[in-house]
């Protein structure tokens, strides 16, 4: 019986670990990663192409919120994160480069009104990124 | 559907059931009835992950389906990608850009040696070595980092190879990191062929398939090759650039697991040289053709039907769709290689085994459930 495995075996002993430890650190995220998406209010023009893209139907056009609905009168996309499968097929439609997927991954919530996001001006939306 | 159990007429007699709610079987379920330790018969129990994307592919148009195509299997969504993708390039009569074929090509063998890996991971936790499975998902891991950096995900590539060409180029560096991800991978066919005494125990002449039996109970890909008949879409249908490439399609004649699981080593050899001849031959200019440059919400698909097939992973993957001039697909046929591969070459290969033989048969096929319940 041959021992091929042994060298691999002592280089596994000296050497460190495949994973980290994720949520102290994490591996780098590479730029074009299809995450959370940032949306821009101020550029939108209410086209609502990405509601006709989208595979999952989890973005609707929707007026704004009370307080905006002055400044914002028309309709603006509502994302829906629990429906969203991350395509970016509307980043991709999007005429005037309103909506873009950042790199934050860290969506999982215990709240569950932090998954829909409704058309909000971007000072007033907290994104962590 | 499984019946009620029945009461046992013998002591020695008894059901058994392998799935779908056990990890060693990924869901999908065998119901076995047992003499002693032999398996008397077989009888396969589909349906536990079926979604549906025939009909969910009639309401969705061509870009969609395509982010839809991932999901048909999880474990090579790029090659699924590629299936749809000439499908409705050929139905819309689509040039698909010399860059995006190469791209698609070294994209679909990526996925190819990534998916013969996880076969090696599943093979080697089913006969019981541990270690196997977490090497295997350990080197698994670079080429999700290629996928991740190039596609944008992990896992689902959303439809990167989509009507027309690919969705992206290559970001900077992308060959050079690609090379150096295939060096990794030469590492684990290294490790994969070291002598490995309890596997050789554990497969060496269990399963065995001939190919008049092969042919009969509908086998292709690796399963077919590993019972000694020479046949790749790849070769007899060239797809793409596959012409222009070089590569040899292994065959082995002992027609067993063990002939199943060597098959899928020599196959990743195989995707390296292919991988590395695309990457050289890569040329200049755009990736997508001009028509799907920007995603468009509705395109017209011209009235017709087509029948595409491909090499995937698992064996010859195929779509059938028919098109009534509207911007969605009247209907969309996709077969599955797993398909037969789980439900009438798993009975006949189980029927006669031991019990200790049923994981490493049931893993052997290179099975893969999300294609098979589609």
């Amino acid at each position: 019986m041959k021992l091929g495995i042994l060298p691999k075996l002592f280089k596994n002993l000296f050497s460190k670990p495949m994973t980290v430890r994720f949520p102290y650190e994490s591996i780098p995220i590479p730029d074009g990663y299809r995450g959370e998406h940032a949306y821009d209010m101020e550029k939108c023009i209410s086209c609502g192409l990405c509601a006709k893209i989208c595979p999952n139907r989890a973005i609707e056009m929707v007026e704004a919120s009370k307080e905006y609905k002055d400044k914002y009168p028309k309709t603006y996309p509502k994302i829906d994160l629990g429906k969203c499968c991350f395509c970016g097929l509307c980043e991709d439609i999007c005429p005037e480069n309103a909506i873009k997927l950042t790199k934050n991954f860290f969506l999982s919530t215990f709240d569950d009104s932090n998954v829909i996001r409704p058309p909000m001006p971007k000072a007033e939306e907290q994104i962590n990124d | 559907m499984i019946d009620q159990m029945e009461p046992a007429p013998k002591d020695t007699e008894y059901d058994l059931y392998f799935g779908p709610a056990h990890p060693g079987s990924g869901n999908f379920g065998v119901k076995l009835k047992i003499d002693g330790e032999i398996v008397t018969s077989a009888r396969a129990d589909p349906g536990y992950l079926h979604r549906g994307f025939e009909k969910l592919m009639e309401y969705r148009t061509p870009i969609q389906n395509a982010v839809l195509s991932d999901r048909i299997c999880v474990l090579e969504p790029l090659n699924w990608n590629l299936v749809h993708a000439e499908a409705v390039d050929e139905l819309m009569g689509i040039d698909v850009p010399e860059r995006a074929k190469y791209i698609r090509v070294i994209m679909a063998e990526l996925s190819r040696i990534q998916s013969h890996i996880i076969w090696y991971g599943v093979f080697s936790i089913g006969t019981g070595f541990d270690t196997g499975f977490k090497m295997a998902f350990g080197y698994r891991d670079y080429i999700l980092d290629l996928f991740e950096m190039i596609t944008g995900g992990r896992v689902y590539p959303a439809g990167y190879i989509c009507p027309g060409g690919v969705r992206r180029d290559f970001p900077n560096g992308a060959a050079d990191k690609i090379l150096k991800v295939l060096d990794k991978m030469g590492e684990m066919i290294k490790l994969e062929e070291l002598e490995n005494p309890a596997l050789d125990a554990r497969a060496r002449g269990v399963g065995t398939l001939k190919v008049k039996d092969a042919i009969r109970l509908g086998a292709t890909g690796p399963v077919l090759r590993g019972s000694g008949m020479k046949t790749d879409v790849r070769k007899e249908e060239p797809y793409e650039v596959y012409d222009r490439l070089d590569f040899e399609v292994p065959v082995r004649s002992e027609m067993d697991a063990y002939a199943r699981y060597m098959i899928g080593i020599e196959e990743m050899k195989q995707s390296i040289k292919i991988v590395k001849q695309a990457l050289e031959e890569l040329p200049e200019g755009e990736v997508i053709a001009p028509k799907f440059k920007r995603p468009r919400v509705k395109v017209k698909i011209p009235e017709g039907e087509v029948y595409v097939r491909n090499e995937a992973a698992r064996g010859e993957a195929a779509i059938y769709m028919v098109s009534d001039g509207e911007s969605k697909p009247y209907r969309c046929k996709i077969r599955g290689p797993d398909f037969l591969h789980m439900i009438p070459v798993l009975e006949y290969l189980l029927k006669g085994a031991q019990i200790a033989d049923v994981p490493a048969i049931y893993w052997s096929l290179n099975i893969c459930p999300a294609d098979m319940d589609r």
